[in-house]
């Protein structure tokens, strides 16, 4: 039997989700200098500590670029936001997921990421009932993978992820569990915060103005749904523009004169 | 019937007025050409055509280690595979890795690993995919240098970028940017390898004779062009986003 409670989502505002990623991108502070790796950053490390993306050399003198990114002084850190790589999983995140494999044991879910995520059956249905109460309830066997299936996409939480292990995943909690419909499509990791904007901005804008339902992940995959082909094309297109022009200056109200062009040109209001 | 070709080499590799054969001076490089993110499908890319040779080079990574056996777990691997096309020389090259694509494709490995952080993945594998369309001499060199660029088009955290050139000694003269003739019919051949992090040498290998006051004679001219093609690189790897942000900003943001 299906449980309908935790699936029926309610496809509403996902924007405060990643709130303190935004600051990063979306800064008038940052200057749109792109740095290589093994550029230097400066020569003054009496004033300016290493932060992301950035090193010291070996004998302390100079702070050095490891990304290809863009340079940003905040306070007394240097950091470099990459405008090219990969996701690597935190505990909290909340990604969209591809089950590729599962066993009576647990479900294995590719999140865009080196490793594979591990969705074991205890996470993916709500526990009422409080630990160690043997009311005898007629449902007391344990939880099996009869839920999903191979090829399902889900909406996941990272319980755990460090370097070694594989990361654990869960499906209970707000918006997440199985999606039965929309598209997905997949962008690169690092322009997600532009894709959100500052405080949701951009994402509020797309979704207005395609009159669309989007939610977007951390791993670089975002979900969305129109009311109709055209608009989820429309939609599509302007993700890619964002991806491509992440690193421009006036992002938002290019992006919103795109929309409104090719909706002339395209015939759809 | 199959095409013969006789292994003659010219008796002078100068010509007439000083100049090489190919109508260099003594230490001008080939023209170099590089391209960022040429291949969709490959996490990082880079074409790089330097003088005759033609060389594609694809990154992937960090994932999974196939076959499951070579992955390490403290660090990560890094994996390179070199591989000449069948139409890339005279001859046709036999299409199964031989000795000599085996031996480049380690050393190739062992100049860029001190770039990367592999302690960081552990259990993982970068591997960058090598292919050389056109062969003249100094693939090996052409290859470090491209590979370097695919790295850090991956968006791979990177020490810094990694420049090879081959320099040598022909007639009797030190030359820099060695072309294919040059290699086999010239008295020694050395391919260098910097990384700029630390300005050490991370690839020296050697074929020749030479004394050791031309050796550090000819290191020095290798470093000088190894100067000029590092600016390249960084170039290419910057024009990639400026070209974009310069569409945009109408000029003002000019760096």
């Amino acid at each position: 039997m299906e449980n309908e409670e935790d699936e029926s989502i309610e496809e509403t505002t996902t924007d405060n989700d990643e709130g303190e990623e935004i600051a990063e991108f979306d800064g008038e502070e940052i200057s749109r200098e792109v740095v290589v790796p093994g550029e230097v950053l400066t020569e003054d490390t009496k004033n300016f500590l290493p932060g992301r993306g950035t090193i010291l050399n070996k004998d302390r003198t100079k702070i050095i670029s490891l990304n290809i990114g863009l340079k940003q002084i905040n306070k007394n850190y240097i950091n470099v936001i990459p405008l090219k790589g990969f996701y690597t999983p935190r505990a909290g995140d909340k990604v969209i997921a591809l089950v590729t494999d599962k066993n009576p044991v647990k479900y294995r879910l590719d999140i865009n990421a080196k490793d594979e995520g591990i969705l074991k059956p205890k996470n993916t249905v709500k526990r009422n009932r409080t630990r160690g109460f043997r009311g005898g309830g007629s449902d007391s066997a344990a939880p099996s993978t009869d839920k999903y299936q191979i090829g399902d996409i889900l909406i996941v939480k990272v319980l755990s992820a460090d370097r070694l292990n594989q990361p654990e995943l869960t499906t209970v909690g707000q918006y997440l569990g199985k999606r039965r419909d929309g598209i997905v499509i997949s962008i690169n990791p690092p322009k997600i915060p532009r894709v959100i904007g500052r405080n949701g901005s951009m994402i509020k804008m797309l979704k207005n103005l395609t009159k669309s339902n989007i939610f977007v992940t951390q791993n670089g995959r975002i979900w969305l749904k129109g009311e109709n082909i055209a608009y989820e094309r429309l939609l599509i297109d302007a993700i890619k523009k964002i991806e491509r022009e992440a690193h421009t200056v006036g992002l938002t109200d290019r992006i919103s004169e795109y929309i409104d062009n090719e909706k002339k040109i395209r015939g759809i209001n | 019937m199959p095409l013969i070709i006789k292994d003659e080499y010219p008796e002078k590799l100068f010509r007439e007025d000083g100049k090489r054969l190919d109508g260099r001076d003594k230490h001008e490089l080939r023209p170099i050409k590089m391209e960022v993110g040429v291949l969709k499908n490959a996490d990082g890319s880079a074409y790089l055509e330097w003088g005759n040779n033609k060389i594609f080079c694809a990154v992937y990574g960090p994932r999974d280690v196939h076959p499951h056996y070579l992955a390490k777990p403290d660090k990560g691997i890094l994996r390179v595979f070199y591989r000449m096309a069948t139409f890339s020389v005279f001859d046709r090259k036999r299409p199964a890795p031989g000795r000599r694509e085996k031996e480049i494709s380690m050393v190739l490995g062992d100049c860029l690993e001190p770039l990367l952080f592999l302690e960081l993945y552990p259990g993982n594998s970068f591997e960058v995919f090598i292919n050389v369309m056109d062969a003249d001499g100094g693939t090996r060199c052409a290859c470090v240098t491209a590979a370097a660029l695919a790295l850090a088009d991956a968006g791979v955290p990177m020490r810094s970028l990694v420049t090879a050139v081959a320099v040598g000694k022909i007639d009797g003269e030190l030359v820099t940017d060695l072309s294919g003739i040059e290699d086999k019919a010239g008295d020694a051949d050395l391919p260098c390898a910097i990384t700029w992090f630390n300005e050490e040498i991370s690839l020296l290998q050697f074929d020749g004779s030479m004394d050791l006051k031309e050796f550090d004679e000819v290191l020095t001219l290798a470093k000088n062009a190894l100067i000029k093609i590092h600016e390249i690189q960084l170039n290419t790897l910057k024009n990639k986003y400026i070209a974009i942000q310069e569409e945009y900003s109408g000029g003002e943001n000019k760096k």
